[in-house]
């Protein structure tokens, strides 16, 4: 098999960006032959603002400013939506409180009022606080029923310092003892323009889009930047009780973040790892082994911190050979690429990056990521030419600098796992 | 966007939907083998054979396909469901040839014995990974109950008896008789090339030999829905929350009156904005509440889906049938037709912007009707469903009533029957 084969002939892209004066900055990206648009507002009302014993609040936060915005209930927001055929979503990161729709592009100056409200006049009213609270209290429930869920929200506990591990769904003690008035301070203190980005993609009119943010947004005037403090790291190896069939493998070391130009180098480490059907674990752990059903590795970013993640879902009898053949891979990984992984990887990689631009609702995502990270938008004719410069040389290189070391390892079942203590060290 | 289709001598069906200015093509080959044409000694052999083709053919190893297909920057996958089996990749155009030729390949598999025996335990973990998440079984054995003799009572995974009793051999008649080129349409939307779709047919799968098409085990004549209501308990003391599942009677893929039976089903019980979300979920009592409208050729139901705390799950269950009964009983109003109506066009476009999703609503309706629609005329089809179709779904296919619950979870099985049978 030969060099793999991209086609050159470039994807039309047109990407705008401007900043009101109050800092909210507007993103925006026309996708031709698209009939819909999809917008998302993402406001620095992150998880990562919830306070020492208060975590849940954000969730709660972003909860509670559904339920009932300018002149309209918890109701009518989501039957005005509905009925013009949005698909809305609303979640709560680290980073941000985020608030997303995507529609046929007709049906944008409905939206838009009704995202403004939310944003800038919540309600948050007394009758809507202990169903917002149930609610939030009930996901809670269900996330403990999901164990790789779990696996995965361990493990960032474990791998980043607090409080950025920390879940942002929440701790169900915690969230007990937060009330209204944490909830409204905490929006009064977060929700605001600076730090804000609104990003569009899709069927856009982008002037006229501007003008509308202006006219919404354009004399809201709030709060200053919170600072977040950065606490200690919590020990590397944790075994979490769960009576399961099966046992959930999950770990994960340090790697760039994503604003770092080497997070390239190390994503397709990854990739090489475990991030296709023809990757190292995925052949090592199931197809040669019957292992088990899922094993992968990939990399996962905040602003100032990544790692790189592995994990694995087997029966409790195969667990202990399941976690030591991906650590005997992981080992492995210095020193072992092939060109034909690196060509593999790449083509995934660019291919990926080019039928993204058929969704409006993973452009509005993609060009927000972008400007949370690097603070401007990479064009994908500069993303492809970046994957083009990985070379096996430039990845070894990054490999030799920063191998696989200090991992955090959870493992979440009936028994706990031995794990080497070298590694975790 | 332009619809066309091509029959080679030996039956199999190519067909293409081709959308000017795509950037991606997306392909797969819809064949007609699922869950519903096992017996008993092939329990999952349906799902099985889906994995096995994925290990190689006589000349093409597992790990060459894997790499081909990661080589053309592909994400390829495959899946099972009680009528269908379908192998996919989405790939750049320039990829087309590759990507329809190796899975017009890997549609031949060589179904090794030593393959057969390591993916069976890749199989069996499924069925672990399965059973320990919610709705930890609740969905099969409402399914089971439900459907009682007729064949899409069947589970997809099989079970772990099944599996493990199931042998290399059975499943090589197995895959003779479904994978005939005349039970199998290759479909293909997005930026199609579509002679040379029909050229890669022709030279890998034009060898394969015509076969009588082995006809589908069809509805027992004496199959109906179940007159009377049953439940059933599968005791999870570990779970946090209690899961039920409920199942009642629906249109089939046959019946016009399916659109107004997924419009009913997203007035009711919708993940959001629906009656059940709004009764239920928003206000914290459950974590999920919802309702879906599943077809199938023969047979058709609504699935309700509840998941709360265990000590309120007969409360609620109580509260949906009240729903449900208020529905039948008065109808829906203009504005839910409204919002439901605009709800569902909105999804049909911007499933329709991408090819990758566009491949299934179109292969899928080719492989089970031989019909097609483009993404206008779904919309038309959403656009001029009224109040008089949700009136007649209403009346021949109450929600409530009798139907098939299953619950799973802590709840003392002791004390569910006699409490739930009350209130039906």
């Amino acid at each position: 098999m030969g060099q793999s084969i991209q086609r050159r002939q470039p994807v039309k892209q047109t990407i705008f960006s401007t900043t009101l004066n109050n800092g909210i900055v507007l993103l925006g990206e026309e996708l031709p032959g698209l009939e819909s648009v999809a917008i998302a507002f993402h406001t620095p009302a992150g998880a990562v603002h919830d306070g020492p014993g208060r975590c849940g609040l954000a969730t709660l936060s972003g909860e509670m400013m559904l339920r009932g915005a300018g002149d309209r209930s918890s109701r009518q927001i989501v039957d005005s939506l509905e009925g013009a055929g949005v698909q809305w979503a609303q979640s709560v990161s680290m980073s941000h409180a985020s608030f997303a729709g995507a529609m046929v592009a007709r049906q944008l100056p409905i939206a838009l009022p009704i995202y403004a409200d939310i944003l800038r006049r919540p309600l948050l009213p007394d009758d809507q606080w202990e169903p917002a609270r149930q609610m939030v209290l009930q996901n809670l429930a269900g996330t403990e029923d999901d164990p790789a869920h779990r696996a995965m929200s361990a493990l960032r506990q474990l791998h980043y310092p607090s409080p950025w591990g920390m879940p942002s769904e929440g701790i169900t003690a915690e969230v007990e003892g937060i009330g209204l008035e944490d909830v409204r301070a905490f929006v009064s203190a977060n929700v605001r323009p600076r730090g804000t980005i609104i990003a569009i993609a899709g069927r856009i009119h982008w002037d006229a889009f501007v003008q509308s943010m202006e006219h919404l947004f354009g004399d809201w005037n709030a709060g200053a930047t919170q600072p977040v403090v950065t606490g200690q790291r919590g020990p590397h190896v944790r075994h979490v009780q769960h009576d399961s069939q099966q046992t959930h493998i999950a770990l994960a070391w340090p790697a760039p973040p994503y604003r770092s130009d080497e997070s390239y180098e190390a994503t397709a480490a990854l990739a090489v790892l475990g991030g296709g059907s023809s990757s190292r674990l995925f052949s090592e752990v199931r197809e040669r082994r019957g292992l088990c059903y899922s094993v992968s590795a990939g990399y996962h970013t905040l602003r100032d911190c990544a790692a790189a993640v592995c994990y694995s879902g087997t029966s409790a009898a195969r667990a202990q050979e399941t976690l030591d053949v991906m650590l005997t891979e992981i080992r492995r990984l210095p020193g072992t690429l092939e060109q034909a992984e690196l060509d593999r990887v790449k083509a995934r990689a660019k291919s990926a990056l080019v039928m993204q631009q058929e969704s409006s609702a993973a452009r509005a995502g993609g060009i927000a990521r972008q400007w949370y990270h690097l603070g401007k938008v990479r064009s994908l004719a500069e993303e492809l030419a970046r994957y083009d410069r990985l070379s096996v040389a430039s990845i070894e290189a990054w490999l030799a600098n920063h191998p696989p070391q200090e991992l955090s390892v959870v493992s979440l079942g009936r028994e706990p796992l031995e794990v080497p203590h070298e590694i975790s060290a | 966007m332009k619809f066309l289709r091509e029959r080679l001598d030996n039956g199999l069906e190519v067909i293409a939907e081709i959308t000017d200015g795509a950037l991606s093509t997306s392909i797969g080959f819809f064949v007609k083998a699922g869950a519903r044409d096992e017996t008993d000694s092939l329990w999952g052999a349906s799902h099985f054979l889906e994995h096995m083709v994925f290990k190689g053919t006589a000349d093409i190893s597992a790990d060459e396909i894997n790499r081909r297909f990661d080589w053309m920057g592909a994400s390829a996958n495959a899946f099972t469901s009680e009528e269908d089996t379908v192998y996919h990749a989405a790939v750049l155009p320039e990829q087309q040839h590759e990507a329809t030729a190796l899975l017009a390949r890997m549609m031949r598999p060589a179904l090794r014995e030593s393959d057969f025996a390591t993916e069976k335990l890749v199989i069996l973990e499924e069925i672990r990974m399965y059973d320990d998440q919610p709705p930890f079984g609740a969905d099969d054995r409402c399914r089971a109950s439900f459907f009682g003799r007729h064949p899409l009572a069947r589970s997809v995974l099989g079970t772990v008896e099944s599996i493990e009793a199931l042998t290399a051999d059975a499943m090589r008649d197995y895959h003779r008789q479904r994978y005939a080129p005349g039970n199998i349409v290759l479909a293909a939307t997005g930026a199609v090339d579509f002679k040379a779709l029909v050229e890669s047919a022709r030279t890998w799968c034009g060898a394969w030999e015509p076969q009588a098409t082995q006809p589908r085990q069809t509805m027992p004549v004496a199959w109906a829905p179940r007159a009377e209501s049953t439940l059933e308990h599968i005791t999870r003391a570990s779970a946090t929350l209690e899961y039920a599942v409920r199942m009642t009677a629906g249109p089939a893929g046959h019946d016009e009156d399916r659109f107004a039976a997924k419009l009913l089903a997203a007035v009711l019980g919708d993940d959001s904005g629906s009656r059940l979300y709004w009764a239920l979920v928003d206000s914290g009592e459950a974590e999920q509440a919802s309702c879906h409208h599943h077809d199938y050729l023969d047979a058709g139901m609504f699935a309700t889906q509840l998941s709360c705390d265990a000590g309120d799950v007969v409360e609620l269950l109580e509260r949906i049938e009240e729903v449900y009964r208020q529905a039948t009983a008065e109808g829906i109003s203009p504005a839910e037709l409204e919002q439901a109506r605009n709800k569902l066009a909105g999804r049909v476009v911007l499933v329709g912007e991408r090819p990758r999703h566009r491949l299934f609503s179109v292969g899928l309706e080719w492989a089970r009707a031989g019909t097609y629609r483009s993404v206008a005329e779904d919309l038309q089809i959403v656009e001029n469903l009224g109040m008089e179709d949700v009136r007649r779904v209403l009346d021949c296919w109450p929600l409530h009533g009798s139907g098939s619950t299953v619950l799973a979870g802590p709840y003392p099985a002791e004390a569910s029957p006699e409490s739930l049978e009350e209130s039906q």
